[in-house]
């Protein structure tokens, strides 16, 4: 029964992002009390805080010492910060137009039809064993204008403002899907993919012999799903862009 | 000698260094401008965060955290804040485009192309591919900032203040992915998992293979929506709930539905806001207005994949 405290950090996090309290201190609270109700110390006894015996205790990594390092190592999910300069520039010297201009001269781009490539793009990198978040590096510079060009062609607009607002707030929605649709599901149809080392590393863990190939044969299904299941989604938001655009 | 060099600047601490020095170059003119309400508060934060970027990996652990506590203090105050980046109009980007048309694709461009150039040069040289593409993503930022200056012949001021521009729409979401990772380790370490896993061992009944299949996928989306990561929660279920569960009673081939577990766990990830570099960060480098509108398009897909797992991994139990 003691041992149902444990889950205060869940409860914590619900509530506070549903009273819409700023999320880093929900998260550092929910950490901290967490860490604490289990019993954890504070900081490792090392150095000058081994003196203090209620701040730390022999043997035992502190909470504050766990937050520091896997902050730390996890810099890399950070690091598109350096992309940001680049982007910002090129948009202050017309890329979102040129991109539109672009895309608005190839009579079958429809905003779905590009999500579904992308997509498609995407599944062929995780095939090719490559792992990259594409958020930072193809989908805010690339993939996001090409779309409003899309629909500025679908809607008949000649600028993006010309198109509602609901329609690429959309976009945006649908941008960000189909980076995770394909990265999530494809990436586990190549052997040195994280995801598959992951299993087989459990799986032996466990005491099965298991193959990488084996595994990344079984991924097959759900990969192939997911594209189907994606494909509709954005063959009804094209229809449905279409419906809107002649109600205008 | 010269490898040593090529080895240091190829490598990831070189990427975080530098990205920790453009945090600080925004930070000097956040801390400079006046129209930002919170300009102390906003450029200290982000001065600690660039300091932990660049000595993270030789500060104390102890000290990182409670940087990281300073941080959310400062957030969590409200002294984050925005203010003015003298924005370009709309006009103004029509006719820069009219100028240089397709050369201001070459930047953005570099971006993927550096970043795969280093996957792939990582992978011929036998080197950890996923190294290679976050030097390529940090690098090739760089070379994208050198190449969009010399095509728009604009001042490096200019290019920084830019950039200062899209941090701090984004503001302190920023680090969250980094926080919640930690919050992970602390839910690793407080046993939080095999409490979940325990759960289901009570409420299931042991003989009745689909209901062992739902809560199998049932719990490693749950569990991953907690943790905000499929990868934290594999672990968990797998030893705690499809191995003694499903596995062992029924004789199944591990491989085939371990993987479905797992990705069952991606279902969740595309529903959780905890997953935030897959769904919050995106929102906020879109600008969206909703801070959930990614999760809320996500969620008719998600739900339908997960139970499609429910019913692929019972029929191929059955059929194999």
């Amino acid at each position: 029964m003691a041992d149902l405290w444990k889950l205060i950090g869940i409860a914590i996090v619900i509530v506070g992002l549903a009273l819409r309290l700023r999320t880093t201190l929900v998260v550092v609270t929910a950490a901290l009390v967490t860490g604490l109700v289990a019993g954890l110390p504070l900081f490792s006894s090392e150095g000058f805080f081994q003196q203090f015996s209620y701040l730390a205790r022999p043997g035992q990594e502190g909470i504050i010492n766990m937050l520091g390092r896997a902050f730390a190592d996890n810099r890399l999910m950070t690091l598109f910060i350096i992309t940001l300069p680049a982007i910002g520039l090129a948009e202050r010297y017309g890329l979102q137009e040129q991109s539109a201009a672009v895309i608005r001269r190839i009579a079958a781009a429809t905003v779905g039809r590009l999500q579904i490539v992308y997509q498609l793009f995407r599944v062929l990198t995780g095939i090719l064993g490559i792992r990259l978040n594409g958020h930072p590096s193809f989908v805010r510079p690339l993939i996001f204008p090409m779309s409003v060009g899309a629909a500025e062609a679908t809607f008949g607009a000649a600028s993006a403002e010309e198109v509602p607002e609901e329609i690429v707030e959309n976009i945006k929605a649908a941008n960000a899907a189909s980076e995770n649709y394909g990265n999530f599901y494809g990436q586990n149809l190549s052997p040195v993919q994280p995801g598959i080392l992951l299993v087989f590393g459990v799986l032996n863990g466990l005491g099965y012999a298991a193959s990488v190939w084996s595994l990344v044969v079984y991924a097959i299904p759900i990969a192939s799903i997911s594209v189907i299941l994606a494909g509709i989604q954005f063959w009804l938001l094209d229809r449905r862009y279409r419906r809107k655009a002649e109600a205008r | 000698m010269i490898s040593s060099i090529a080895g240091a600047i190829f490598s990831l601490e070189f990427v975080y260094v530098l990205t920790g020095i453009v945090l600080w170059l925004f930070a000097a003119m956040t801390f400079r401008d006046r129209a930002n309400k919170r300009r102390r508060g906003s450029a200290s934060f982000w001065v600690i965060l660039g300091a932990i970027f660049i000595f993270g990996s030789v500060l104390p652990h102890w000290l990182t955290g409670v940087l990281v506590l300073v941080m959310a203090g400062i957030d969590g105050s409200g002294g984050v804040s925005r203010g003015h980046y003298h924005e370009s109009t709309k006009a103004e980007q029509a006719q820069h485009a009219k100028r240089l048309r397709n050369k201001i694709f070459i930047p953005v461009l570099l971006i993927p192309i550096v970043t795969f150039g280093f996957a792939i040069a990582f992978r011929l040289l036998k080197l950890d591919v996923n190294r290679g593409a976050l030097v390529g993503l940090g690098l090739g930022g760089v070379i994208a900032m050198i190449a969009c200056l010399w095509i728009t012949r604009e001042k490096s001021r200019v290019l920084i203040n830019e950039g200062r521009r899209l941090n701090e729409a984004m503001g302190a979401v920023n680090i969250l992915p980094q926080l919640l990772a930690s919050l992970g380790i602390i839910f690793t370490a407080a046993k939080v998992g095999d409490l979940i896993a325990s759960g289901i061992h009570k409420i299931i009944p042991a003989d009745s293979l689909f209901l062992l299949v739902m809560a199998n996928c049932l719990g490693m989306a749950l569990f991953t929506i907690v943790m905000g990561n499929s990868f934290a929660a594999f672990p968990v279920i797998a030893t705690g709930v499809l191995s003694p569960l499903i596995i062992q009673p029924f004789g199944v081939r591990p491989e085939m539905v371990a993987i479905i577990t797992l990705t069952a766990g991606s279902s969740g990830t595309l529903m959780t806001p905890m997953a935030a570099n897959f769904n919050i960060v995106p929102a906020a480098l879109l600008n969206m207005r909703d801070q959930y509108g990614v999760i809320r398009f996500q969620l008719p897909f998600a739900l339908t994949i997960w139970s499609l797992h429910v019913i692929l991994m019972w029929l191929m139990i059955k059929l194999f």
